[in-house]
């Protein structure tokens, strides 16, 4: 804090003015939404190929390990993915192994399950179609004991249903009967759903993280250890578009490609001033 | 010091043995050791979390015991927090508000409207800080700040969908700038992540033997 009231005071101006058109620059776009064109991303079609071949009943484990803090990039993917699963007659089986991701997930479900009835006309009901398993401690002892025993790990769902017998889990008693892992992170737990869930269970994986987070996913995804990955706001447009949605990724990328432009001018003014700066004064000014 | 240290050692090592072991032991004796095993964790995890709490709590008491600096942020704490465990433990007899179409617990309710909204609004200050930050820092000040400066601004572009337009219409094809971004995530940035994970999975193995093996005695306290 020190440091930014020590700033020269043309740095302070700028800084001012910096903030204020970040704010346009994500604020305007939402005004005009024109319809943008772009081509999702070989990753993200990965995913939606392989849930859309899931035979209907069939079971995508989805983890929310996120909290509310990166709801406007995660819990657009949360969405764009459960529809799919609605869209299809595969049944989405939600957990979180965070305390603070338990509301955010609740409301994935039931926003997701709403939509179903006004975008594709089908009625979801909780246990029957999908299940909110809730919240359990232990994250890594958790994911190693759902592996041999899921049913046992969460007796019960978010709404005090014993999953025992519950329709939504028919066939299924461990991660192993999974058709497909799919892990929505802005925390380092991508590794240990490999590591101790998907790899163990012998069950293909897939992972949506925030941008900041996505290169640590490509050698994961080169190896095969993930089967696709959406990255951002931007994967969760491209999951969007592919399943032909207009949903709030997509809403977002005009404001996402007006702030990323904006910064870009700003870095390439910067650097412009840097330069001329050093050749009028003989390769020495400019330093800040 | 049996006590203290060989028998705790020895339960370690055992433990150890028989975590590591299991993964080659596809026998059904094996898979419920494991369930056993993990079912005392989760527990275990139940009273970590009891205890975290328990010391958040007492450091911000504390400071408001104290009078330190920010000491009534911390009255926050304690007002959020035993707030939403009452509206937690007694949501039944409180009974639900309106939410919406629909009525939610008020606990839900705290959850939707007070937590969510400042925990995104918190997190958005990020864009300001990071254009801010980008705009007095990020200089091409010799060749590898360059390079770093030219990948970081394709990838950006690249990243977003305004570039494939661009791409049309300075370069003839959509997709130039796009893959351009996508090569640079897919070799440079690919290579240095597998780079970083071997080196830690490599720490991650020599510690986890140092452990088993006694060597790092650290975890039993006592300074060693």
């Amino acid at each position: 804090m020190s440091q930014i009231r020590n700033l020269p005071k043309h740095y302070e101006l700028a800084r001012r003015i910096i903030y204020v058109l970040i704010a346009l620059a994500v604020i305007l776009p939402y005004f005009f939404n024109p319809k943008q064109e772009f081509k999702p991303a070989i990753e993200v079609e990965n995913i939606y190929k392989k849930i859309e071949s899931i035979k209907p009943g069939g079971h995508v484990l989805i983890s929310i390990d996120y909290d509310p803090a990166s709801e406007a990039e995660l819990y657009p993917m949360t969405l764009a993915i459960m529809r799919h699963c609605f869209k299809k007659g595969v049944i989405p089986v939600v957990m979180t192994p965070w305390p603070a991701s338990v509301g955010i997930a609740r409301l994935g479900c039931d926003e997701a399950a709403n939509d179903a009835n006004t975008m594709f006309q089908k009625k979801m009901v909780s246990g029957k179609d999908y299940v909110f398993l809730g919240f359990r401690p232990g994250f890594s002892q958790l994911i190693l004991k759902m592996v041999n025993n899921l049913k046992g790990s969460f007796d019960k769902d978010y709404y005090g249903q014993p999953t025992q017998g519950m329709k939504a889990l028919e066939g299924v008693n461990s991660l192993k009967e999974i058709d497909l892992l799919v892990d929505i992170a802005a925390v380092g737990s991508v590794e240990v759903w490999i590591a101790y869930g998907a790899d163990k269970a012998g069950i293909p994986m897939a992972a949506g993280t925030t941008a900041v987070m996505t290169p640590d996913l490509y050698p994961f995804y080169q190896s095969n250890q993930l089967m696709g990955f959406l990255g951002g706001l931007r994967g969760a447009a491209d999951y969007e578009k592919l399943l032909k949605i207009s949903g709030r990724g997509e809403r977002g990328m005009l404001a996402q490609s007006a702030t990323h432009v904006l910064i870009i001018l700003l870095i390439l003014g910067a650097n412009i001033r840097l330069f001329f700066g050093r050749f009028f004064a003989g390769g020495k000014g400019a330093s800040r | 010091m049996i006590f203290k240290r060989t028998i705790p050692l020895l339960i370690v090592l055992g433990i150890g043995l028989l975590g590591f072991m299991q993964d080659y032991v596809p026998h059904p004796w094996s898979a419920s050791l494991v369930d056993e095993m993990t079912t005392w964790s989760l527990i275990l995890g139940g009273f970590a979390a009891l205890l975290g709490l328990y010391s958040l709590l007492h450091m911000h008491w504390s400071r408001m015991r104290r009078k330190m600096s920010g000491w009534g942020y911390s009255a926050f704490v304690f007002i959020g927090a035993i707030g939403m465990m009452a509206v937690g433990f007694f949501s039944d007899s409180i009974g639900t508000v309106t939410s919406g179409t629909e009525r939610v617990s008020l606990y839900d309710w705290g959850y939707d409207y007070i937590y969510i909204p400042c925990a995104a609004t918190v997190f958005s200050l990020l864009a300001f800080y990071m254009a801010s930050a980008a705009f007095r820092t990020f200089r091409a000040r010799n060749l590898a700040a360059g390079l770093l400066l030219v990948a970081a601004i394709i990838v950006m572009f690249g990243r977003v969908p305004l570039s494939e337009t661009v791409s049309e219409w300075l370069l003839g094809d959509r997709q130039i700038i796009p893959n351009m971004a996508k090569a640079i995530m897919d070799y440079p940035n690919l290579a240095a992540k597998r780079g970083i994970l071997l080196g830690i999975a490599l720490g991650v193995i020599s510690q986890s033997l140092r452990i088993l093996l006694g060597i790092e005695r650290s975890y039993l306290g006592g300074g060693d």
